[in-house]
């Protein structure tokens, strides 16, 4: 058992504490996500729990952490190995062994365990993970998935009695997320483990014990998913996504709770809801006012393959209009950043070509079709290096040997353009990960590029910087530039994108309106991909919604449907007739 | 994409100790040093791949092929430039100076090609272990090891900082000294930046994996010395002996 007791903590840097006076207890066995913003103390709490905070990080801790009844604070986190385990967000970083076995072995041999007992255990965890079948592979050529399984693996491998796991799944494409919670919901049915974790998708929590919320250093919300249901705006407020069928639910005046899109489908037929007729007419005929502009970007018959004899891409072809908004959706290794790189000069086809505006790219170098093509990574740590704002966005405009005047023009407009406006002096790496991300769009914005290319905009943001990103995004595309973005969410690339292009093993499975495409679940479900849950209930109901929005407003109530709640009585008021969901069944 | 040497394969060499192939390697460096002239080095060379061929690793050779390359390349394009000779070939070549730097080539190339089948032949356990036997303490032996492991991370970080610098429109091929000089920062901020996380965060994960809570530590992977080590052992001291023997020769 765990208690938190008056535990407070500011960071040796910080001005305001990280952690309030916190005081909490979770029971052995128990399933807790940690739900809240960014700086919220999620993960300064975690921290806590096996004493990287204060040994590894440094900073004021009053209060106690106890672990069954024992005080930690004079240990640290090697001394707690073998009681608390930790996987982290950055998978790369946990692995360093040259085989996987090896991996899983290393922990328990610093603790000094029995080799024969080593190995039973290196067997029981890989089973444990489902990666017994890769005991010959390196650590470094595993995918994503696998990876933070191994990771995983090897924390499972010292006998924790608690696992904490910090944002597992953030670094993940959809079916690396999808294989780490089965391991963990297998793990869960296997001993009493207590589990810790971080996950920004509140969806996807709905099958823990309890559910903490956190703002501002302090437990805000504290109860099972089922009794968060009903206050999906107090969680909008707190900078953490409610439960989207939740809102739904409240949209239509249903005092019910769902599990899942099927069972939502379902209550809202019961209900007396239906589609209104000419629904997905209507719908399709909003998209169309969309398209229409000249052709941007052409690519004809793309195949790249890199000198380790990897065929990322084999044959893509496709056009880019001006004004678009494309977001390219796949699994990783499906060849979505690979095609990128080709449209701003950074790869070379292998065969097949590239036409910007008509003209071929081959043999035009990437510092010029930069000003035409602007492409923001992943990660804005891969690029920040000056030491203010200003310098970091005037960076790009320089390096086109503008005047002095027009760059400062130029800098105040992309600053203003992205919300960072006056911000100019900071330094960038105070900033948090989305103010920094913002820098980066920022950037590249100050070239003035007729085509913007985002790969994961919203990696790593939590809610209320996500949809801050994504309506800058929007902005920008409404301001007249073709966005293309690269996306592992698929809620984002419904609610924003107008073309997705879905991608499998470097070809193009399916190009068409993002509605088109998300309408067609089997499509989409052969790259293993699941639409959000919002565009899960409409395809069930036979309504084509992208959106909430759009989905409520192509429902009817039909008068002979069976007597529900009425829409006047708040929501929630009705539920103590409706027992918590059964999501763990 | 995978930078990591090492191939997981079933070969006479892979199983041969660790401190054995540390043995052969080291004294595979003894007998590149000792020699300035291209014959005895192509021999070594060629003995060289034969070991690389006997442990299934000479695949390998394709990632540093490049390397290999522009290494021989310059070696004699600058040491034919600049080292005097007495047999003028062409303008100011001599031919000494082109065979000294065909034997420098071969020498570096010789390293090279030696560092790589031990690396790709051993696993960094396995070298922690051999160093450990070796009486070198656990830590040092790991940092070793750790050393060897970031050096494909950081090749990585440094890869992907260049192509988002140049897709900000930042020219890395061309330019003067001093152009070349202001790319710079853009580069190397963020890639220490990047590295230094990297390291805490590895710092973080090693103690919660354990690291350093005993001092008594066990290991599933085990070495010995073996009959085919004293083998190997015996072969190369004789070789080596037969190259120091022909340092009077050539």
């Amino acid at each position: 058992m765990i208690r938190l007791e008056n535990l407070s903590f500011r960071y040796r840097a910080g001005k305001e504490p990280a952690l309030r006076d916190l005081t909490c207890r979770i029971r052995s066995g128990e399933l807790v996500g940690l739900l809240g913003r960014s700086g919220a103390g999620r993960s300064t709490l975690a921290a806590t729990l096996n004493g990287t905070i204060p040994h590894l990080v440094r900073g004021d801790l009053t209060g106690r952490v106890r672990i069954d009844g024992e005080d930690i604070r004079s240990k640290r986190p090697r001394d707690l190995a073998d009681r608390i385990g930790f996987v982290f967000q950055d998978f790369e970083a946990q692995l360093f062994s040259t085989t996987v076995p090896l991996e899983v072995a290393f922990g328990p041999e610093n603790l000094g365990v029995d080799r024969s007992e080593i190995a039973r255990r290196v067997e029981w965890c890989l089973s444990a993970v489902r990666l017994s079948h890769l005991t010959r592979k390196a650590p470094a050529a595993l995918s994503g998935g696998q990876k933070q399984r191994l990771a995983l693996a090897s924390i499972l491998a010292l006998n924790p009695k608690v696992l904490v796991l910090d944002e597992p799944t953030s670094d993940l494409d959809p079916a690396g997320r999808r294989e780490l919670l089965d391991a963990i919901r297998s793990l869960r049915q296997a001993g009493d483990l207590t589990l810790l974790m971080i996950d920004p998708e509140t969806d996807e929590m709905a099958w823990a014990d309890r559910l903490i919320v956190l703002d501002g250093g302090r437990i805000t919300m504290d109860g099972p998913p089922a009794a968060l249901w009903d206050h999906a705006d107090a969680l909008d407020a707190m900078g953490v996504k409610g439960f989207t069928l939740s809102k739904l639910a409240r949209r239509l005046g249903l005092a019910e709770r769902w599990p899942d899109a099927h069972a939502a489908a379902d209550g809202i037929r019961r209900g007396g809801w239906q589609a209104t007729p000419g629904a997905a007419e209507r719908l399709r005929a909003g998209d169309h006012t969309r398209d229409g502009g000249e052709v941007l970007l052409e690519l004809d018959g793309l195949a790249h393959r890199y000198p380790d004899g990897t065929q990322a891409l084999a044959g893509v072809s496709c056009a880019i209009r001006r004004g678009e908004f494309v977001a390219i959706l796949g699994q990783n290794g499906s060849g979505k950043t690979t095609l990128v790189k080709h449209l701003n000069g950074i790869l070379t086809p292998t065969v097949g070509d590239i036409r910007l505006a008509g003209q071929s790219l081959r043999g035009q170098p990437t510092t010029v079709l930069s000003r035409k093509v602007g492409l923001v990574f992943q990660n804005p740590d891969h690029q920040i290096f000056a030491e203010r704002v200003w310098d970091e966005v005037a960076f790009g405009p320089r390096l086109q040997g503008l005047s002095e005047v027009d760059v400062r023009l130029r800098v105040e407009e992309a600053l203003d353009a992205v919300g960072l406006t006056g911000m100019g002096e900071m330094d960038p790496f105070i900033l948090t990960k989305g103010g920094r991300q913002r820098v980066a769009v920022a950037s590249t914005l100050a070239t003035k590029p007729e085509v913007i290319i985002l790969d994961e905009p919203t990696t790593g943001l939590d809610y209320q910087e996500l949809h801050g990103m994504m309506a800058l995004i929007q902005r920008l595309n409404a301001a007249g530039h073709s966005v293309i973005i690269i996306t592992h969410a698929m809620d984002v690339a419904a609610a924003y994108a107008h073309r997705v292009i879905l991608m499998q093993g470097g070809r193009i499975l399916r190009d068409g309106s993002a509605r088109d495409v998300f309408a067609d679940a089997a499509c989409i479900g052969q790259t293993g991909l699941t639409p959000p849950p919002v565009v899960q209930v409409g395809n069930r109901l036979g309504v084509p919604a992208l959106t909430l929005e759009e989905l409520v407003g192509e429902l009817t109530r039909h008068a002979g449907g069976q007597k529900a709640n009425s829409a006047e009585a708040p929501p929630g008021s009705g539920a103590s007739d409706v027992g918590p969901w059964t999501s763990r069944a | 994409m995978n930078l990591f040497l090492y191939l997981d394969r079933d070969s006479p060499v892979h199983r041969l100790d660790p401190r054995t192939k540390l043995f052969l390697m080291l004294g595979s460096f003894a007998a590149a040093v000792l020699f300035f002239t291209p014959a005895p080095l192509l021999l070594l060379l060629g003995i060289l791949l034969l070991y690389g061929a006997l442990g299934r690793v000479l695949g390998n050779l394709r990632r540093v092929w490049g390397l290999l390359l522009s290494i021989a390349a310059m070696s004699i394009v600058s040491w034919s430039i600049f080292a005097a000779g007495t047999t003028p070939l062409f303008w100011r070549v001599t031919r000494e100076g082109l065979v000294y730097g065909i034997g420098a080539a071969l020498k570096i190339d010789s390293m090279i090609v030696s560092g790589l089948v031990f690396l790709s032949t051993t696993k960094t356990e396995e070298i922690v272990l051999g160093l450990i036997r070796l009486r070198v303490p656990f830590q040092a032996a790991f940092a070793f090891s750790l050393a060897i492991r970031m050096v494909p991370t950081i090749i990585g970080t440094v890869l992907t900082v260049i192509e988002a610098q140049r897709s900000r429109g930042l020219d890395t091929e061309s330019g003067g000294p001093l152009a070349r000089v202001r790319t710079y920062t853009p580069l190397l901020v963020p890639i220490f930046l990047h590295t230094l996380r990297n390291t805490d965060q590895l710092a973080k994960a090693l103690e919660s994996r354990g690291f350093g809570a005993r001092r008594e530590r066990t290991s599933l992977l085990t070495i010995g010395f073996h009959a085919r080590d004293a083998v190997a052992c015996i072969l190369g001291s004789v070789a080596l002996g037969l190259f120091a023997a022909g340092r009077f020769v050539w």
